[in-house]
């Protein structure tokens, strides 16, 4: 395998890219009793426009087919994969994002046997309409879960205002509507687009041998038969426009305080190239400077109590689309909305953003980035969500040392648009509780 | 080993090299008899944004930036009869940080502890009230979360003859209202003064060194409580509450009193049945509840072994209550009735086992095991002690143990009937 040293935080990264194209990346910490290991694929729930293997045409799936399609692969004609990793003492499980689909195990023993579980369930797919329509019911469940949760409700509603012609603008589970569409055909379809292996990555993180585990891991896939790849046509296109943007909108739920979302539409890509990446690290920096617990500013809203401790923000850009979400539980929103916006307005001339206070954050930023490494699942999480990127998780301390204060003051000048602001109000509905 | 650095001061250090990070918590324990916890809790916000050497939160945020990005954070929670407030705080390791962090941060924990923002010796007004208001207003806003709503319910109706568990750690709305700065002063005061105070330190450190430190904090002697942990295992009679709210999911807990002793050969069959019947995603109730029926979201249940209390938690659909129910009672049911395999009862284990490896990894995971070491007797000092106790349990041990499994209490937070 390659190695990689990073001697800056003591870590070494083992690649290997099989001849089916999954690639395999291990770090090895032989000090810890664990091993986590994340078989990811480059496909999620924004995912439902693509041209399937062999065809022509684009097919349009129902929302939530991805999230859909990790819960069904557990489950087999005779088994169920949790069952076998169970066998062994492991824990298994798997998520959804908007971009993404992970199928995970954490285990302390039985690392091998578990590494074939996990390429066996992911790889060899098993629908029927029992099963599927099974599923329904579970999801169904999930879904109406979610809807009692008045923090995504506010989430989710952002990004409605944000994104209302794009599926970011989706929840990641679908409707209640939309998951009664799918039926097996469709899982299988979407399956053998998007789990070819020239489309995953398989990251391996805790107390292994690099070589045992790419000799288990390329042992299996020699058994196995894969067409060759084919590049994937996806139908999502990037969203970067303000012209069809909600500006501003309320709803009333029984909740307790009211809730306020503020959003910033990214309106240029923001790829993960080192380019890209550095541009992310320069925006939340931007953001911790202006919003976060040392910032003069933020004191003088918790002081004048238009925000307290549930306020929050992030910096989130994902294939095809980036924003920025602020907001938490307020007592006047329209006042914190304004004052938001106050701050966007003045675009890089925020008094906060001074040399000294740059400096500390990012030396911060550095302590909690080598803190944050103590985390396997952090450290696999992490280095799969790049794993088709330029740069990866090791990299990020030499990038975030190269960040400038000029760096976050461009970043900004181009993500603070006041054309881009939107945002999405809760506020208590009469009778509620 | 835990040293005491002072008669009801207790210091125990654990050296690993495993972690980037050194943790640092200092543990006030009082018995909830004598705890005023909602001015104990305000007092964690009171405290964590203000000093007197860092008097506003962004001052006090700036300096924990200095210190390579250092997590800091004061909070509540009961043990047993007894109520904890913790101060935490998290430093990149001394090695990899390449400064005396270490010392830094017991300075900082000291100054925050001991020298709070006070004038004319009292706490500052204007951050009383305002911390007041902020928690008054999350204790209010817990109900969205409705699984917290339901877990905090369901306490309530099993502890209906002990106010003092099933108040929440944190207190009640009503109880915050009525600290005053006085009552906020006293309980400072007899925190400092009369708690008995456990500190852990985790990380790539010296024993003698971090004894010598922590004579920084100038913790004076105290007298200790005798106040047993654990809350009684004596079974009660069934009780059930209906809530109603505006909700698309119901959900339903119950909750069983378990009896044993803390750590004795009943304690692990009760957490081997606890598994079986709930604990893991290869339970009675995952597999059956969940997944076979299609019933649930989510169906699990959880030991709480200091206060002898098993919880089923469940998120349904509002018309399949009775239907889960029973279902939940023929999963228990099976348990007791010994209807499970020893292949089944082994993976169960197996599973115990991996899990606590795992939580070996984790620097909090260890950090509270040396405070429940130091605080419990009886508490496994070893993973191996821990592994033996668990697969030394038997079918027959598991069957006897869920036996002593006792429905005392139903809590069902559901949709308002439809008015016809």
């Amino acid at each position: 395998m390659e190695q990689h040293i990073y001697s800056d935080v003591a870590e070494t990264l083992y690649t290997q890219t099989l001849p089916n194209g999954l690639r395999v990346l291990v770090v090895n910490k032989p000090d810890y009793h664990e091993t986590y290991a994340l078989l990811a694929t480059d496909y999620g729930a924004i995912d439902t426009r693509y041209v399937p293997v062999g065809a022509t045409k684009f097919v349009q799936d129902p929302a939530g087919i991805a999230h859909f399609l990790e819960h069904k692969l557990f489950e087999k004609a005779d088994h169920d994969a949790f069952d076998l990793f169970g066998a062994t003492g492991a824990n298994a499980n798997a998520f959804t994002s908007t971009t993404r689909t992970a199928y995970l195990f954490s285990a302390s023993a039985q690392v091998e046997k578990n590494l074939t579980i996990l390429l066996d369930f992911v790889q060899d797919p098993y629908f029927t309409d029992k099963t599927v329509n099974k599923e329904k019911g579970i999801i169904g469940q999930e879904i109406q879960m979610y809807q009692d949760d008045p923090g995504w409700r506010s989430y989710v509603g952002l990004l409605g205002n944000l994104y209302p012609h794009h599926p970011a603008s989706v929840d990641v589970t679908g409707t209640q509507a939309s998951i009664a569409q799918i039926t097996p055909a469709m899982l299988y379809q979407a399956h053998a687009r998007f789990y070819h292996p020239s489309n995953m990555t398989l990251t391996v993180v805790g107390n292994c041998d690099p070589e045992a585990v790419l000799n288990v891991v390329a042992a299996n896939q020699a058994r196995k038969q894969f067409p060759a790849a084919t590049p994937i046509i996806r139908g999502v296109q990037p969203d970067l426009d303000v012209v069809d943007m909600q500006q501003a909108k309320t709803i009333q739920l029984p909740v307790v305080r009211p809730k306020v979302q503020v959003g910033i539409k990214g309106t240029q890509d923001v790829d993960d190239s080192a380019a890209g990446v550095s541009f992310q690290i320069a925006a939340r920096l931007l953001l911790e400077a202006l919003f976060g617990d040392s910032s003069p500013l933020y004191q003088k809203w918790y002081d004048a109590g238009l925000v307290d401790d549930s306020f929050d923000y992030s910096y989130d850009a994902q294939r095809t689309f980036n924003f920025v979400a602020l907001g938490g539980d307020v007592s006047q929103p329209q006042a914190l909305i304004a004052a938001i916006k106050a701050v966007i307005a003045r675009k890089s001339a925020q008094p906060e953003l001074s040399q000294a206070r740059f400096d500390r954050l990012k030396h911060a930023a550095l302590g909690k980035y080598y803190m944050s490494m103590n985390s396997l699942s952090g450290i696999a999480n992490a280095l799969s969500a790049q794993s088709f990127a330029q740069t990866n998780l090791f990299d990020y301390g030499r990038l975030l040392q190269q960040v400038t204060l000029a760096d976050v003051q461009k970043a900004a000048e181009q993500l603070f648009n006041l054309d881009a602001v939107t945002s999405f109000v809760i506020m208590p509905s009469q009778g509620g509780k | 080993m835990r040293i005491e650095l002072t008669q009801g001061v207790g210091l125990t250090v654990v050296p690993t090299k495993k972690f980037k990070t050194t943790r640092i918590a200092i543990h006030f324990l009082t018995p909830l008899a004598q705890a005023d916890v909602a001015a104990r809790t305000l007092l964690t916000s009171v405290l964590e944004t203000s000093s007197a050497d860092y008097p506003t939160q962004a001052a006090l945020s700036a300096y924990l930036e200095s210190l390579f990005g250092a997590s800091f954070g004061i909070g509540v929670g009961k043990e047993g009869h007894w109520h904890r407030v913790t101060a935490g705080l998290t430093l990149l390791n001394d090695q990899f940080a390449q400064e005396n962090l270490l010392q830094q941060g017991v300075a900082f924990l000291a100054g925050v502890l001991n020298r709070p923002l006070l004038h004319a010796g009292q706490f500052d007004a204007d951050v009383f009230t305002r911390e007041q208001h902020n928690l008054h207003q999350y204790l209010q806003s817990l109900a969205e979360d409705r699984q917290t709503q339901a877990n905090l319910g369901l306490q309530a109706v099993y502890f209906d003859d002990d106010p003092l568990q099933a108040t929440p750690s944190f207190g009640t709305p009503k109880q915050l209202l009525a600290v005053t700065l006085n009552s906020l002063l006293h309980a400072y005061q007899q925190m400092l003064a009369q708690d008995r105070i456990e500190i852990v330190v985790l990380g790539d450190v010296a024993v003698s060194d971090v004894e010598k430190q922590m004579q920084a904090l100038k913790f004076a002697p105290r007298v200790i409580a005798s106040v047993a942990l654990p809350v009684s295992g004596d079974a009660r009679p069934e009780r059930t509450k209906v809530e109603t709210a505006p909700v698309n999911q119901a959900k339903l807990n119950l909750g069983y009193r378990a009896n044993f002793a803390l750590y004795s050969p009943a304690h692990y069959a009760a957490i081997v049945a606890n598994e079986l019947f709930g604990g893991s995603a290869l339970s009675l109730l995952f597999t059956n509840v969940r997944e076979k029926a299609s019933l649930a979201y989510y169906a699990s249940s959880s030991l709480d072994a200091m206060r002898h209390l098993v919880m089923v938690q469940t998120g349904i659909d509002a018309q399949a209550a009775p239907k889960v129910t029973q279902l939940i009672a023929d999963q228990l049911a099976a348990v007791q009735a010994g209807a499970f395999s020893a292949d089944k009862l082994q993976v169960i284990k197996d599973g115990l086992v991996a899990n606590r490896q795992t939580a070996y990894d984790s620097p909090r995971f260890l950090a509270r095991q040396a405070l429940l070491q130091a605080l419990l007797a009886a508490q496994p000092r070893e993973l191996a002690q821990y592994v033996a106790g668990v697969q030394a349990v038997t079918k027959a041990q598991v069957m006897a143990q869920a036996a002593t499994f006792n429905l005392e209490a139903q809590y069902l937070l559901t949709k308002q009937p439809k008015e016809s």
